[in-house]
């Protein structure tokens, strides 16, 4: 970085400073039972976060997420207590989120929808669909379950919470993916030019498709470890305004919304920076509604950072670019 | 062959298919497209639903829809100025709040209390217009995370004043009126919300403001280099959003009093929705009013007909999400292949036979034999000119032409060397003409026809004529008007080449075979323009003869001269004085031995003549190949002729080689010489007449000798 | 075909008829039954949820489907899915389709208190379940959210109160707070904990009904108090979230966890089975289904004039532990479409 003031860094700062604010001033903060929770109440966060990164990496974004991850977990948990084997049922619900994130992506790549629109109208699409067809009732709990399953999300291995394995697990593959895989290194070059890109000979549409596959892929895993650690899950998470948390998450890490900058670090430095602070503010005793002005108000500080460091060029900037 | 081109003939002539281009090229036809899907829902569900269109769900629906369209008002404009604004959910939730507060539990005066919660409203509308318009940020991020920052902000009222709020009643007449009240059995909200559509419509369409918007939605980089002040444009959009939300969650609060957590939620997705239903573009520029208005009630029926056939909340969800996905799925892909399927479709080509092709041979004895007198003419401004298409004098011998680059170019006399720009008017002037008092006329391509006085004041004369009765596309407005000539009682009359192409496709006009111009009569007592000769191909160059009664007129595609009296015993009558031209007519001149010169821009070729008989082949080829590879006519070699009053052709002045003049437009003699311009070329021709008098001009054949 | 077996077939025929039209002939009235039979054949009653696909829902909608089959009437539901507006789209729908009795849901204390009177000026009964408007229709059946909340506070000042023997540190993990269930229970657990002073509420959070919120504010605050003794919960549906953490952090044994619902099973009996939750008060959602169904029916026979004679079922609440739980304690959606209401 030639300017020694990435946004990444600032949050990293911050981050740091708040750990160290907290460390001193709040009572339990600093114990490793605490700083455990602290990674463990972010992970499913964390998870998402890190399916969005590829999506912005990219230079598209997933808003529909958040309702792949219910919806299809729902219908995984009600196919499971209606008898059928886990693995089964596993793979049901895989065929449906490879076959969301097919239609995410054909609609982004072919159909030429910007993405945001294309997810978000997916987002209500898949809610509604899963509402009436896969999981009628919102709240599905699991009543019938294998341990193993269940120790996917409510488990520990070695004192470690398991949901914090599967995040590390989640954003060491993707780091993997995206740092050596031809593909990973291709959404790269695609965010940072879609058209250049597909000069050079990039088969972009097929790439994107693909792109979002993943992202519906790492919404299921995310799903099977919140369902799995609070014994259900409830479909009307769809309707609430977490996908913005993922998010802020992304953002916030200092992963640029023009697409083709930043990798998995930056999710894990802004998982972690939410972590710090929703589990500072809860220990403060904040009530929920503070809390989520404050961190509102801090995603809007985040992306004014942003668009102040990284300021889009008014004579190229695409039209129609919203 | 003759029997199917006769029948080929009858149906060019009696279908007309180039209403359906013309119709697609109407800006009016998106709004079709909303007014399709309206009318598809409403066929759905009153078949569905007996009922559906009983009293009183209409007037349930209409309070809504009063509601919706205040709303949507603001989000037109945002969206119109290449923004978009999905805080409009939360600020209805805020303002709902601040209206149970302020008004039903406080009870405040309601003069001073809407105001007041427009104000809420209008004020997050401006943390918006800052962080969009003048810091340059993303317009659907930075709303989204304002949604959340004010609806979270909601829920801490709530918190702190669900208990009070819930426990207010304002019983006062006037929010009584507000929530139930009607006016001739329209709600109260739909009665504001025409008031609204109606400022709206005005300021969008016929007020600065409004053009602003769609100029900077249009294109942002030239909005902001022809100097619109685009970050107040896009902030002022934002707060008008906000200001109009906070009115209708008003009407919401005085009808429901619901401070429920669920106020507004979705409501962004739901007006994102109608207004890309109703046609408004995503990314700006293309929308109107009465396209969000037509959205918002296609949404809104759906959403209650949903409610009402009892369909489980999921199918809901389901079709709406559908729906938006449609909506922007039509938006996106008719944004980006309009332009192609107008192509297609608006050339619609016709049935046209010519008479044989005369012979040019130059051993064949023919009236039009290959020559090569132009070789070598003397050339003007060489290299210095773009686009000559007239050439005239003025009395003291000096010569002005018209260029590309908007100029009237005068070259000094004698030795026409010395060049100044004599005026700017800003298009392309073709034909030239000068009046008794030195005023020099002119037709400029997409302008209309315009006057400069000898002072160098430029003058519009009209750019506008009567429209017609039946015509689909505007036929009022003047596209290409292209020559010109003024009778001696100073009554101008110039030709329009079409009105259906504009100047730079006038060529494509060539393809239909159709009469698409048109002479026009501009009178200087009344300062008006009439159509007086419609239906004419391509009608080019005039001339007034001598007589003074009437004008001879060239018709480029029709590759003919025909005289039209405009005055005299013969008032109105029509000839054709030069029926079968081998190439395509331009500008007519008068000569100094009393016939006129002719310059013919282009060569007839047969395969082009046979295409004209073959309209099917044409409207195949331009369907099916790329432009650049349409057969067009041959424009790269022509001549000038000279005919007589009965139209024997006296002369003809080839350049063999094409390289001075491959392309002439038109010819103007002065003092013994003949001057030759090109609408293409980068001079000014010079050819000696053998023969002709030396001290003839046309101004003093038009207006007398001076005094 | 023998004559035979014509003679046996028209003997059969004559057999089944003689079946149909005994089945067919009139039931036995005991001068009651038959007009009981007849004033609700036909009636049309309409159902406003709050939004269907939920426990407390369902459940009455199965209530009132049975009912409604077995004695002839229909009940129709138009469902909001949680939005007020599409609720009052829903409700007035209705009210221009002239049914016998309107049941509403209201999500808050105003959305319906223009469509109350609405109803009842166009002659339609109206009842409400579990929450109320302010306005009064002809019935309201639920629970009386200030005696749940007071049974929810007593139950954990019982657990960690002055008599237990213990710390008296309790937290409370609320849901949406501007909702008038916790606006009105809250109120109901600061009278009691007024008159406990030894109860010492550690820390007060929201979780806005949502479980993931509710484990992640729930294992922060377990972590700043080891030694906590009670927790007080205020919907299953979010309490799950507030147990999963209880149990990671292995302090099940030291929680008293009280929660309260809609006695479903998966979502209460489970829990409290497997130790999650220690106490429950539950508003029995079938004996809530029975009320509905006999508001319905007692308006459907008397049809009396719209607000001339209101009245209210307030549900009987059950407190469930381990110790009194039984077969019969919970429901589950299963039963109730078989033979609930």
């Amino acid at each position: 970085m030639a300017h020694g003031l990435s946004q990444e860094r600032i949050v990293l700062m911050i981050a740091t400073g708040l750990f160290i604010l907290f460390s001193v001033t709040l009572n339990g903060f600093l114990s490793a039972d605490n700083l455990l929770s602290l990674v463990q109440n972010v992970s499913i966060l964390g998870i998402l976060g890190v399916g969005m990164a590829i999506a912005i990496i990219g230079r598209g974004i997933d808003l529909s997420i958040l309702s792949t991850m219910p919806v299809s977990v729902a219908w995984l948990l009600n196919l499971i207590n209606g008898g059928m084997p886990i693995w089964a049922a596993l793979l049901c619900a895989l065929a449906l989120v490879v076959v969301i994130g097919a239609i995410n992506g054909f609609l982004i790549a072919y159909v030429e929808i910007p993405a945001i629109f294309a997810t978000l109208a997916m987002g209500i699409v898949v809610y509604g669909f899963g509402k009436a067809y896969l999981a009628p009732i919102d709240a599905v709990y699991i009543t019938r379950t294998d341990a193993w399953f269940y120790s996917i999300g409510s488990g520990r291995v070695l004192g470690v919470p398991t949901p914090v394995i599967v995040f590390a697990l989640v954003a060491a593959a993707a780091y993997l993916f995206l740092r050596y895989a031809k593909l990973g290194r291709f959404i790269y070059g695609m965010g940072d030019n879609p058209l250049t890109a597909r000069i050079t000979g990039i088969p972009v549409r097929p790439m994107m498709l693909v792109q979002y596959i993943i992202i519906s892929v790492i919404a299921l895993i995310a799903g099977i470890v919140m369902a799995t650690a609070l014994s259900g899950i409830n479909t009307r998470l769809a309707l609430s305004t977490m996908v913005y948390d993922v998010i802020l998450v992304v953002v916030l890490g200092g992963i640029g919304l023009s697409g083709g900058k930043g990798g998995i670090r930056n999710v894990v430095v802004g998982t972690l920076l939410i972590g710090i602070l929703l589990n500072g503010m809860t220990i403060m005793n904040l009530t929920y509604t503070v809390q989520s002005i404050l961190k509102s108000t801090i995603l809007l500080l985040a992306i004014v950072a942003d668009t102040l460091l990284n300021p889009r060029d008014e004579q190229t900037a695409q039209h129609g670019d919203i | 062959m003759a029997a199917s081109e006769t029948w080929t003939r009858w149906r060019y002539r009696y279908v007309p298919d180039k209403l359906v281009g013309e119709i697609l090229a109407k800006n009016w036809i998106d709004t079709l497209i909303p007014v399709v899907i309206l009318s598809g829902v409403l066929t759905f569900f009153s078949v569905q639903m007996p009922g559906f269109l009983g009293g009183s769900n209409l007037t349930d629906i209409a309070q809504i829809y009063g509601e919706y369209l205040i709303i949507i008002v603001g989000i037109t404009f945002v969206m119109m100025a290449g923004g978009i604004d999905l805080t409009v959910g939360s600020v209805f939730a805020l303002c709902n709040l601040a209206a149970l507060l302020l008004i039903n539990s406080m009870e405040i005066n309601l003069a001073i209390g809407i105001p007041a919660i427009m104000l809420l409203g209008g004020l997050v509308g401006l943390i918006n217009g800052v962080l969009i318009g003048y810091l340059g940020m993303r317009a659907f991020l930075t709303t989204l995370v304002m949604l959340i920052i004010v609806r979270a902000i909601v829920d801490k009222g709530l918190l702190d004043y669900g208990q009070t709020i819930s426990r207010g009643f304002n019983a006062s007449s006037a929010w009584e009126f507000m929530a139930i009240g009607s006016v001739f059995g329209v709600p109260s909200s739909l009665v504001v919300a025409a008031a609204i559509v109606l400022v709206g419509h005005v300021v969008l369409t016929r007020m600065r403001f409004g053009w602003h918007v769609t100029a900077v939605g249009g294109s942002r980089r030239s909005a902001y280099n022809a100097g619109i002040r685009v970050k107040r444009t896009i902030c002022l959009t934002y707060v008008l959003s906000g200001l109009l939300t906070g009115l209708a969650a008003t009407f919401y609060a005085a009808r429901l009093s619901s401070a429920g957590t669920d106020v507004g939620k979705g409501l962004e997705v739901t007006m994102l929705t109608a207004a890309v239903l109703g046609g408004i573009s995503l990314g700006g520029g293309r929308g109107s009013i009465v396209k969000a208005m037509l959205g918002a009630l296609i949404i809104l029926l759906v959403q209650n007909s949903l409610i009402r056939m009892g369909l489980t909340s999921g199918t809901s969800s389901l079709v709406l999400g559908g729906l938006l996905l449609l909506a922007v799925a039509i938006d996106v892909r008719w944004v980006k292949n309009r332009h192609k399927v107008l192509a297609r479709a608006y050339v619609s080509p016709t049935y046209f036979k010519l008479p044989p092709l005369p012979e040019t041979a130059a051993d064949s004895g023919s009236d039009y034999a290959l020559n090569d007198k132009l070789r070598g003419v003397e050339a003007i401004g060489l290299g210095e000119l773009d686009g000559p298409e007239d050439v005239i004098f003025d009395r003291e011998d000096n010569l002005y032409c018209g260029s590309r680059h908007g100029d009237i170019i005068r070259f000094f006399a004698p030795d026409h060397t010395r060049w100044e720009v004599f005026a700017h008017i800003g298009g392309h002037p073709l034909g030239l003409a000068f009046d008794g008092e030195g005023n020099l006329h002119t037709c400029v391509g997409g302008m209309g026809l315009y006057k400069i006085t000898p002072e160098r004041e430029v003058i519009k004369l009209s750019d506008e004529t009567n429209r017609s009765l039946l015509s689909v596309v505007d036929d009022s407005r003047l596209r290409l008007a292209d020559d010109l000539d003024i009778a001696p009682d100073g009554r101008i009359f110039f030709s329009e080449a079409t009105v259906r192409y504009e100047m730079y496709d006038w060529m494509v006009d060539a393809l239909e075979g159709r009469g698409n111009g048109r002479i026009i009569c501009y009178d200087p007592r009344s300062k008006s323009s009439r159509t007086v000769l419609p239906n004419l191909q391509l009608p080019n160059g005039i001339c007034v003869e001598r007589e003074g009664q009437s004008i001879l007129f060239a018709e480029t595609w029709g590759c003919r001269i025909t005289r039209w009296f405009f005055d005299g015993p013969r008032k109105g009558e029509t000839e054709i004085v030069v029926a079968n031209l081998p190439g395509y007519p331009d500008n007519i001149n008068r000569a100094s031995d009393g016939t006129y010169w002719c310059a013919l821009c282009g060569m007839r070729s047969p395969v082009f003549d046979l295409a004209l008989r073959m309209p099917s082949f044409r409207k195949r080829m331009v369907q099916k190949v790329g432009r650049d590879d349409w057969l067009y006519p041959n424009m790269n070699t022509g001549c000038v002729i000279k005919f007589d009053a009965q139209g024997n052709i006296l002369d003809v002045l080839w350049d063999l080689g094409g390289e001075a003049h491959p392309m002439i437009t038109s010819i103007r003699e002065h003092k013994g010489f003949l001057y030759l311009g090109g609408i293409y070329n980068n001079r000014v021709g010079k050819y000696r007449i053998p023969g002709a008098d030396p001290n003839w001009t046309s101004f003093d054949d038009y207006w007398g000798p001076s005094a | 075909m023998t004559g035979k077996k014509l003679l046996k077939a028209i003997f059969a025929v004559a057999a089944l008829a003689s079946a149909t039209s005994m089945a067919m002939s009139e039931p036995y009235d005991d001068g009651q039954s038959k007009t009981y039979y007849e004033a609700l054949k036909g009636k049309k009653v309409a159902f406003v949820p709050l939004s269907m696909g939920f426990d407390l829902t369902e459940g009455w909608n199965a209530g009132l489907q049975n009912q409604a089959k077995a004695l002839g009437y229909t009940v129709d539901i138009r469902d909001p899915n949680w939005n007020v507006e599409a609720g009052v789209q829903a409700a007035n729908g209705f009210i221009s389709d002239q049914p016998d009795v309107l049941i509403l849901h209201p999500l808050d204390q105003q959305a319906y208190n223009r469509i109350v009177p609405k109803a009842m000026k166009a002659g339609i009964n109206v009842v409400q379940i579990n929450m109320k408007s302010v306005t009064n229709g002809d019935a309201f059946v639920g629970t009386d959210w200030y005696e749940l909340g007071y049974k929810q506070a007593q139950e954990i000042v019982k657990a960690c109160g002055k008599d237990s023997g213990k710390n008296g540190k309790i937290a409370i993990i609320t849901g949406q707070a501007a909702t008038p269930t916790i606006v009105i229970g809250n109120q109901a657990f600061d009278d009691v904990f007024a008159e406990h002073p030894e109860i010492q509420v550690v820390a007060k959070q929201s979780a806005d009904f949502d479980p993931a919120k509710a484990q992640a504010i729930t294992s922060t605050i377990l972590k700043q108090n080891p030694d906590l003794c009670g927790i007080l919960g205020v919907w299953d549906g979010q309490d799950g979230g507030t147990a999963a953490a209880i149990r990671e952090a292995g302090m099940n044994d030291q929680i008293f966890m009280v929660s309260s619902g809609g006695g479903a099973q998966a979502a209460a009996c489970d829990n409290i089975e497997n130790g999650s939750f220690d106490a429950y008060v539950s508003y029995d959602v079938p004996g809530q289904a029975r009320d509905l169904n006999a508001a319905v029916k007692i308006l459907l026979q008397t049809e009396p004039e719209p607000g001339s004679a209101p009245f209210a079922l307030y549900t009987p609440l059950k407190v469930i532990t381990k110790d009194n739980m039984n077969a019969s304690s919970c429901w589950t959606l299963e039963q109730l479409k078989a033979s609930g209401g």
